[in-house]
């Protein structure tokens, strides 16, 4: 019950970051995603029983199913190869995924506003450097 | 000795066709006509010494799936014209081609050949099918590699064709539904062809509009003139002597059980004798000689197919002679044709002249091809026309008559266009620039050979009876002996007189046609175009190429997006909306599943996580948002029983963080911001989707107990393979061939990621300046990771060959042992003071390919003990191996490679990023507490940020 709660909340919080326009939040997304399957092919094996499958003479009515768990290990490091993929993609290209001016497709409109960009102050809040951005402006979170 | 040899000889040339380029050049061709010789004498020997073989070489018997092979009369009649035509051809084509390594050329053609033998060998329907659909893929590449402007002909002819191939597949399946068996032989004795006309019916149209897309049959013959964009033995071989008698060939296979429908003869002869005066007719219209023998071809497989109809003994005879004879001229045309436009440079009719001076020899053998293609006596064309003209007059459907006055209309024609090919060509002044008959020698040797093979076989056509005679009986579906036997002259008889009759107006024709010319050309006039029909194939079947594409694009407009969003709502939508019927299925909380207190605490911090990455406006922040909900995820794996899988998440947490670290200096500091209605639009979409999987987990899991696989596998592993951590024995034992097919993913996207690295470069983010001069020095920023490294990373290496070796009884394995071993890496990569080089000079890919081979290689090994990647297990000095822990380091090389891979490429400054220098913190020691612009995208924003930037600082 509590596991399915958990698997709902992870699917709408990967639906949510997927349908972003930022390419970080999209992968976030599928982390996201990668982890609510898992949780669901282990619901699908049942928890009622959560003893490991290790060692000899194993109770079956105790014992949780150890094909799932074999489906999720492989599952994980799949995902986790198509996530680098991912991050790789993020990165590469002439252009940063910043530079909305470049794009050539409609949907890429500038990011908000001027002021959006630069903050009620005129300071950039897009792309200042980390180490001073807080301490600079630390109201901003 | 055996069809299998034959058949598998003639594959062996495909591959062996680029290397003896390599070393011959172009004269490859020699060598691989020789190799043709190869199965030709096989098969030859096995007529001779055991008349009609078959073989079966069983490949998966439960399926009853194997290569099923037969040589009977019919198919010996097609294998002499692949394998002999093929030879002379080749021959023909060491001259013909001009470039000094054309290695694709003779790959495809030998490919072809050998499909081809493969095709009128085969003795299963699946078989045929795909040697049927191979000749039409290698006569697709060869049109299309012959030039710049092949690509839409050879498309146009690969839509004709394969749409061919569609009907023949259409057909396979009824016989194999309706006959239960997938041979060729009993398929076609089966008795359902006479009791169930309506399947009879069926396969008969589907049989022949395969054989007539192959056999360029009206509607359908446009490719084939369209396919004369090929070179000259491409269209000598594939477009006149074997590709196209594939059809012929499938039409009388299928004639004994097909005629069984009344559609088969009526279909065949109205549509073969429609082809033939058409195919004929438009020859006559024709300049170019490459087209006129194209519809000429157009116009004798017409005829071919008009007697198949007939189908009678006389008529099958006719048809088998037919094909040699039309195989030995055309191919001789062709060849000739090319040998022409060679020496002399053109093959338009109006512009050859006074051939007869300048290339004597082959003017004669041109002279006698036409001859035969004409059907004068003695020449082997003018028997199988008269057979054809009698058996259309003793028709057993009627009207013989008629069919015969039909065929010889066409015939009137064809003497046209074949006096055409020479009278205006041979006599009058010589041309000028011609050049030398040695350059065109092996040419001259092929088109002489099929020439006079034509010319001798004449008068001595009856030594062709032990090959057209069993043929015409097998496709007539009677005994050898009552097919009656060849002779040159049959006397004074109605075929006779057709011909002589069809002879004297076709020359007419060509004479007429001929003053037409040249009156043409003495006013001066110029001569007219070629005539069009107003609706032409060609068009047709552009436009319906044209429209298809169209089509598709219509279709996917209707989900094209260029967003990323755009596209994923699509199935989110979609699997949300099927998520609302769930409740319909609610059958009460599954009594399997189950929750504790340790559950609840678990949600919390998911909650919290992914709460904390959507309100997230750093990119760190959100990355290290995610590693909360990662951690949680972790712990869940623990409660839930599995420790390999929790071990595997935990690292894999680890490594993803440190990969996206190394991604993260690449990008903006903060996430861009999102505008408000695509924010709501998200968050409508992510609470009807978290409550729709709450639901489907809900209503869909939880009610089964323990799976029956599950159950075996925990109670025999041990038994069976020695292991006691079960996940690690499904993962290496009980189903490691997933594994495998894992491992092969993970490589694949590796490479993927290295080819896209290596095709575009990553962006370049000049470095944030510290706001303290500390933090900028590299090395003593280093210092407390180097000295941790110094004694972790040795510790981590052990401990992932530990967890390695244990995996099969405890937790870890291959997985996880790689995991913890990329991680002792990468400690030592975050420990370097600098990233100019990589810190572990490895050729990672290799280590992950020397995984894919050491797991497949074990799997191999499997095969001793009758299966792939079973586990072999010995005991030695009392301890226990098994071949399973070999496939674990298959596992862990494959595995560690990639992640080191990604980790090495992505860790490392590119020097070229557009700025022209390596990014060094060093460089620009930055004046403390500026506010500098840090983002170096364009110079013009550069300059806009820095004036807003001077302008915040003026407010500030």
């Amino acid at each position: 019950m509590i596991l399915a709660l958990v698997i709902g909340v992870l699917f709408g919080g990967s639906v949510y970051l997927m349908l972003q326009r930022d390419r970080l939040r999209v992968i976030l997304g599928f982390v996201l995603l990668g982890h609510a399957c898992n949780l669901l092919l282990f619901s699908a094996g049942g928890t009622l029983r959560r003893d490991e499958p290790l060692g000899s003479d194993l109770d079956p009515s105790v014992t949780a199913d150890p094909l799932p768990q074999a489906f999720v290990l492989t599952a994980i490091v799949i995902a986790f190869a198509i996530t680098i993929y991912l991050l790789v993609l993020a990165v590469t290209g002439p252009k940063d995924e910043d530079a909305p001016e470049e794009g050539t497709d409609e949907s890429a409109a500038p990011v908000g506003t001027l002021e959006d960009r630069y903050g009620e102050f005129g300071v950039p809040v897009g792309d200042t450097d980390p180490y001073s951005a807080d301490e600079r402006q630390g109201a901003d979170r | 000795m055996s069809l299998v040899l034959a058949v598998a000889s003639a594959w062996i040339l495909v591959p062996l066709a680029p290397v003896l380029v390599r070393l011959f050049g172009r004269y490859a061709g020699w060598p691989l006509a020789l190799g043709m010789l190869f199965p030709l004498g096989i098969l030859v020997g096995l007529r001779l010494d055991a008349g009609d073989v078959s073989q079966t070489v069983p490949w998966i018997p439960v399926l009853d799936v194997a290569l099923r092979l037969r040589m009977d009369g019919l198919a010996f009649l097609f294998v002499l014209l692949i394998l002999v035509i093929g030879a002379v051809v080749l021959i023909y084509s060491s001259s013909y081609l001009r470039a000094p390594r054309s290695p694709g050329f003779y790959l495809l053609m030998t490919a072809f050949a050998a499909a081809m033998l493969t095709l009128v060998l085969a003795d299963d329907l699946l078989l045929l099918y795909v040697a049927w659909e191979l000749t039409t893929l290698c006569s697709y590449l060869l049109i299309l590699r012959s030039g710049p402007h092949a690509g839409p002909a050879a498309t146009r002819t690969l839509l004709v064709t394969v749409a061919g191939g569609l009907c023949l597949l259409g057909a396979v399946c009824l016989i194999i539904v309706r006959t239960g068996t997938v041979q060729l032989s009993a398929a076609l004795a089966d008795p359902a062809w006479s009791s169930d006309a309506g399947f009879a019916t069926a396969v008969a149209a589907l049989v022949a509009v395969a054989a007539m897309t192959k056999s360029a049959q009206f509607p359908f013959h446009s490719w084939l003139p369209d396919a004369m964009v090929a070179p000259a033995p491409v269209s000598a071989y594939l477009h006149a002597a074997a590709m196209v008698k594939a059809g012929i060939y499938l039409l009388m296979l299928f004639s004994p059980a097909a005629s069984h429908a009344a559609i088969w003869p009526a279909l065949l002869v109205s549509i073969g004798l429609l082809t033939a005066a058409l195919g004929a007719v438009l020859a006559v219209t024709r300049r170019d000689l490459k087209s006129l023998l194209a519809y000429s071809t157009v116009s004798q497989l017409g005829l071919l197919v008009a007697a198949i109809g007939v189908g009678t003994e006389v008529a099958m005879l006719a048809a088998s002679v037919h094909v040699i004879a039309h195989a030995l001229f055309k191919s001789s045309l062709f060849m000739g044709v090319g040998l022409i436009e060679k020496r002399t440079g053109t093959r338009d009719l109006h512009e050859l002249s006074g051939l007869w001076r300048v290339l004597r020899w082959d003017a004669v053998m041109l002279v006698l091809a036409a001859a035969s293609m004409a059907g004068i006596v003695p020449l082997v064309g003018f028997v199988s026309k008269e057979l054809i003209f009698e058996s259309l007059l003793h028709s057993p459907w009627g009207s013989g008559w008629l069919l015969a006055l039909l065929a010889a209309a066409a015939t009137v024609f064809t003497v046209a266009y074949s006096a055409r090919l020479v009278l205006p060509t041979l006599p009058g002044p010589a041309m000028d620039g011609v050049k030398p008959w040695r350059y065109a020698a092996a040419m001259s040797v092929a088109v002489s050979a099929t020439a006079l093979t034509g010319l001798v076989l004449g008068p001595i056509v009856g030594i062709l009876d032990p090959v057209a005679v069993p043929a015409a009986a097998v496709a007539a579906g009677v005994a050898p002996t009552e097919v009656g036997h060849l002779a040159l002259w049959h006397g004074v008889n109605i075929p006779l007189v057709l011909s002589i009759l069809a002879i004297a107006a076709g020359l007419a024709i060509a004479v007429l046609m001929g003053r037409r010319d040249r009156a043409r050309s003495a006013s001066g006039a110029q001569a007219p175009a070629e005539w069009v029909a107003p609706v032409t194939g060609v068009g047709v079947v552009q436009g319906i190429h044209d429209r298809i594409i169209s089509f598709g694009h219509r279709v996917g407009d209707l989900t094209r997006f260029d967003s990323t969003a755009g596209q994923l709502a699509i199935p989110f939508v979609i699997i949300g909306a099927a998520a609302l019927t769930t409740p319909l299925l609610w059958q009460g909380v599954g009594e399997y599943s189950s929750s504790t207190f340790l559950d609840g605490i678990l949600l919390v911090l998911v909650v919290a996580g992914v709460v904390a990455i959507v309100r997230s406006r750093t990119r760190l922040g959100g990355v290290i948002a995610s590693g909360i909900v990662g951690f949680t995820v972790v712990l869940t794996f623990f409660t839930l029983g599995a420790s390999d899988v929790a071990l595997t998440q935990l690292l894999v947490e680890v490594l993803t963080v440190v990969v996206m670290v190394l991604v993260l200096r690449r990008m903006s500091w903060r996430f861009p911001k999102e505008d408000a209605r695509r924010r709501l639009a998200a968050v409508v979409a992510a609470v009807f989707t978290g409550a729709a999987a709450t639901a489907a987990t809900l209503v869909f899991t939880g009610h089964r107990g323990l799976s029956d696989v599950g159950e075996y596998m925990m109670g025999s592993a041990e038994e069976l393979t020695g292991g006691t951590n079960i996940v690690n024995v499904i993962l290496v034992d009980f189903r490691a061939l997933d594994t495998l097919g894992e491992l092969v993913v993970l490589a694949i996207g590796s490479v993927a990621v290295a080819a896209l690295l290596d095709a575009r470069p990553l962006v370049e983010r000049k470095r944030p300046a510290p706001a303290s001069p500390a933090l900028a020095n590299p090395f003593g920023n280093a210092d407390y990771l180097r000295l941790l490294g110094r004694v972790l990373v040795p510790v981590m290496i052990v401990a992932s060959l530990f967890m390695l070796l244990r995996g099969h009884t405890a937790p870890g394995g291959g997985f996880i042992a790689a995991l913890l071993g990329a991680g002792a890496v990468v400690l030592s990569y975050l420990s370097a003071p600098t990233d100019d080089v990589p810190r572990v000079q490895r050729p990672y890919l290799a280590i992950a390919g020397l995984g894919m081979v050491v797991a497949a290689g074990t799997g191999l090994i499997g095969l001793f003990d009758g299966s792939f990647l079973r586990a072999l297990h010995v005991d030695i000095l009392g301890y226990h191996f098994t071949t399973a822990l070999v496939f674990d380091l298959g596992v862990y090389f494959a595995v560690l490679g990639v992640i080191l891979a990604a980790i090495n490429r992505l860790g490392v400054s590119t020097p070229d990023d557009g700025t022209g220098r390596r990014p060094r913190p060093e460089d620009d020691p930055p004046p403390a507490g500026s506010t500098a612009p840090e983002d170096s995208v364009t110079a013009a924003e550069n300059v806009q940020e820095a004036s807003i930037a001077t302008e915040g600082g003026g407010t500030r």
